[in-house]
């Protein structure tokens, strides 16, 4: 894990491809590594455009995406990330979601949650 | 009398058609603003049917714009207003429900999912949050029609050391729950059949159904609970649904066992009663009836 942060952290990237990906849960974290318990390096929510960045030097399981945002590369569980831009709540209903005045703490907490639930289906 | 003539036979002379050569250039040259003229080419060349078109165009577009602003101020549906207000009470909880915290793959909802199959809740959808607090052991929120949003005590599953079935047993107890819309019903703010898909343009929206229901949910599982009447009811859907399962059934029975002896043993737990009353009750529920010889 620390030899996977050391790559995407010091060497420099080779970006061979780019493609837009949108956020589709309401609030989420980019982490550092390719793992849940990582630290955040910032806070997204639904619909951010992300770039995926494929780099031949950062092994990352079929779990994770390697992504760049803003000045930021690092990693998004890939069943958050959709290539159609998502229905958002936030889109939906703007007004509401602003009224809730959400702080910080409370955006990284909900963030965080969304690293924590374990989805599931029923299929017949 | 000689002016009114005068003025008379000046009447008659005006209404008289002028002849073309008499005409004075300033009259030929209103002939070219004829405005029945401009409006006959116009009406020719198909161009007031071009401007009707954009000007139902630009109607359209500006109604549109109207409706869609209109939009941005509606109050969410019942299935969008749930799952925020209850990951808001989550996140405001965060500190007391620990649910931030390192924990191995329990690979719950495999097991869930296959429980879920077997006792026909087939297309259903669910999450599952696993907590670092002691209490509530099981809990479901009020979430969609379509998905059930379940959270289970790892400190909780520990001490009993709990199997993958054993907790997914307590999970179903949730669904089954979820179903009977508890707690979603019993936490149900008085003013949220108003404000659900209304539209609040031109004000604040009334966010104190959001809060409330945070509110309503400590005070559930703190203070309320469920009734006795309410575990009844569940216990004997537990009961018809394993039934058919004897495997199931005998280990839904051996749970009910476990967590009686822990919630009499161990003080930690001892608030699990509060909140579901009681492993007891339930274990007489499904013992078979003795009928006399």
């Amino acid at each position: 894990m620390k030899a996977v942060l050391a790559l995407t952290l010091l060497l420099p990237i080779a970006v061979a491809a780019a493609d837009t990906l949108y956020f589709t849960a309401l609030l989420g974290h980019v982490h550092q590594a390719p793992s849940r318990p990582s630290p955040s390096l910032t806070t997204i929510q639904c619909g951010h455009p992300l770039k995926a960045v494929s780099d031949p030097k950062v092994v990352v399981s079929g779990e994770w995406a390697h992504v760049a945002v803003a000045d930021h590369k690092g990693f998004v569980w890939k069943r958050h990330l959709s290539e159609k831009r998502p229905d958002c709540f936030q889109a939906r209903h703007p007004k509401f979601f602003d009224a809730l005045q959400l702080d910080l703490a409370e955006l990284y907490y909900w963030g965080r949650l969304y690293d924590h639930w374990e989805e599931g289906e029923v299929r017949p | 009398m000689i002016f009114l003539a005068a003025l008379f036979s000046g009447a008659l002379y005006a209404q008289a058609p002028v002849p073309a050569e008499a005409r004075l250039p300033q009259e030929k040259e209103l002939d070219v603003v004829d405005f029945q003229h401009v409006k006959d080419v116009l009406k020719k060349d198909g161009l007031m049917q071009e401007v009707k078109r954009k000007k139902d165009e630009v109607e359209r577009i500006q109604g549109a714009r109207v409706a869609q602003e209109k939009a941005r101020h509606n109050w969410p549906s019942e299935d969008d207003f749930w799952p925020i207000a209850s990951e808001l009470w989550l996140v405001k909880n965060a500190s007391t429900l620990k649910w931030d915290f390192e924990r191995p793959e329990y690979g719950v909802e495999e097991t869930l999912a296959q429980l879920l199959r077997t006792t026909g809740h087939v297309g259903k959808r669910f999450r599952i949050l696993a907590l670092d607090a002691p209490s509530p052991a099981h809990f479901n929120l009020p979430w969609t029609k379509q998905e059930y949003c379940l959270l289970f005590s790892v400190p909780f599953a520990r001490t009993l050391d709990l199997s993958k079935l054993e907790i997914a047993l307590l999970l179903l107890e949730e669904v089954l729950r979820a179903e009977e819309g508890w707690p979603r019903d019993l936490v149900r703010p008085a003013k949220l059949k108003d404000l659900v898909g209304s539209n609040f343009t031109g004000q604040k929206p009334d966010l104190t159904p959001v809060f409330e229901v945070g509110t309503a949910l400590t005070a559930f599982l703190r203070e309320k609970g469920y009734s006795f009447q309410q575990q009844f009811q569940l216990t004997r859907k537990m009961d018809t649904l394993l039934k058919a399962h004897p495997e199931l059934w005998n280990a839904y029975v051996r749970l009910l066992g476990k967590i009686d002896r822990l919630v009499k043993s161990n003080p930690v737990h001892a608030g699990y009663l509060k909140l579901f009353p009681s492993p007891e009750m339930q274990l007489r529920w499904l013992a078979p009836e003795e009928k006399p010889l």
